[in-house]
């Protein structure tokens, strides 16, 4: 499945490059993350508690960024299974300048499988869109 | 399809079963989603507190001039209620349109706006009704129109620890026609796009329209700018093309397999401009 949007930072285009590259700053702002250790240079291992309706599920995976063209763009990677099913993506994430800060713009491929995939079909599109405006809204808040 | 051990419980009154909500039971009324996300081990709340047989909960009545239904009504009680039929039928027409009758016996209102499916049904209704809903924490009690309640997929205005007591919907005054139309999946009966319009018309005008939009995007949501296109106009079938074509723009619309996103907003035109028409046509 395609993902592919943009959103609003209020940050300069140099500190939205930086800040989704902060760990700390995406463990906060990941809907879910428990934990998110440095394994390597530009990886990690996260772990993550899920929570969507009555559904909730742990998933454990790395992210791996790459692609670094500061400060404009990078690509992240993200590979993650659980009990209840798994999720792999690959996507580039654009910053241009913009009114008030920046705009970053993500555009990727993501593939959900196992028991949610089957069952949550239909809702996958809608969930993963409300899932990265929480993440968006975050990384803002802090 | 064994869900994992829980712990059940079924208290009598609704304060007891906000004491077990608080400390962290999940609430359980018709079951119609939960239940078979537990079968399936997505879902495995440890306790669950039955308030589908709430005596508290379950009632349909009419005072000064609103209908409260109970958040533990069924969808068949709301299509079939009497005083739903005559007095707000477009909530009970809604209500025939949710999945098939066995769901429709079991499930609640308040189980399913508080699950709030982008797909579900009664969202389109209760955004074109401008309802209210009570939602009862443990010491308090508040009102939120439908609009501020339905936040996004599956996030309501809930806080942890309220409930759903009722939905309150108005009596329809004279003069106001409406209509639910929707695009259903054959298999779920979830609405691909569903519309609910409503509309008062006097002196062959329209002085008043309601638009209400489920299964389009990420939530329910009034369509006001085909409900502005549409007010003060006769509703001719230019006119209502027109509006119906208002529905859809701007929207973020939900893309799966069922539907591409460019073909859900060709949808809600389709439906928007049905449900308009026969809206109208039951107006004065």
């Amino acid at each position: 499945m395609k993902i592919s949007g943009s959103h609003a930072l209020p940050f300069s285009p140099e500190q939205a490059y930086a800040v989704l590259q902060d760990p700390a700053a995406l463990a906060l702002a990941i809907p879910g993350c428990q934990s998110l250790e440095k394994t390597g240079d530009n990886e990690y291992h996260m772990k993550m508690k899920m929570v969507v309706a009555a559904i909730s599920g742990n998933f454990e995976g790395s992210v791996r960024l790459s692609e670094h063209m500061p400060p404009s763009s990078f690509r992240m990677d993200v590979d993650g299974s659980g009990k209840i099913g798994f999720v792999k993506g690959s996507g580039l994430l654009t910053i241009t300048p913009a009114d008030g800060g920046s705009a970053v713009a993500y555009d990727g491929e993501m593939q959900i499988g196992g028991t949610i995939a089957a069952v949550g079909q239909r809702l996958i599109d809608t969930t993963s869109k409300m899932m990265l405006k929480k993440f968006f809204e975050r990384i803002v808040s802090g | 399809m064994i869900p994992e051990n829980f712990e059940y419980s079924a208290p009598a009154t609704l304060d007891e079963a906000l004491k077990l909500i608080q400390g962290g039971a999940k609430p359980l009324a018709g079951g119609m989603s939960l239940i078979p996300m537990m079968k399936l081990r997505l879902a495995t709340p440890e306790r669950l507190v039955d308030i589908g047989r709430l005596k508290d909960l379950n009632y349909i009545r009419e005072a000064s001039g609103a209908i409260h239904v109970g958040a533990a009504a069924t969808h068949y009680d709301v299509e079939s209620s009497p005083v739903i039929r005559v007095k707000c039928p477009l909530l009970s027409e809604t209500a025939a349109h949710i999945g098939d009758v066995q769901v429709r016996n079991m499930g609640t209102i308040g189980g399913s706006i508080a699950h709030a499916d982008p797909a579900a049904d009664y969202p389109a209704a209760l955004q074109a009704l401008e309802a209210k809903i009570v939602l009862k924490g443990a010491k308090s009690e508040r009102t939120v129109s439908a609009g501020d309640f339905f936040l996004d997929t599956f996030t309501t205005a809930l806080e942890p620890g309220e409930l759903v007591r009722e939905v309150i919907v108005p009596v329809e005054g004279g003069g106001v026609g409406t209509s639910y139309q929707k695009m259903l999946q054959p298999a779920s009966g979830f609405a691909i796009v569903g519309v609910a319009a409503r509309i008062q018309r006097s002196g062959g005008k329209i002085t008043m329209a309601r638009i209400g939009v489920t299964g389009l995007a990420n939530r329910s949501f009034r369509a006001t700018a085909a409900e502005r296109a549409l007010e003060g106009k006769s509703g001719s079938a230019t006119e209502i093309q027109n509006a119906a074509a208002l529905v859809s723009e701007g929207v973020d619309a939900n893309s799966d397999l069922n539907a591409s996103a460019e073909y859900r907003k060709h949808l809600a035109t389709v439906y928007a401009a049905r449900a308009i028409t026969a809206a109208l046509a039951r107006s004065a």
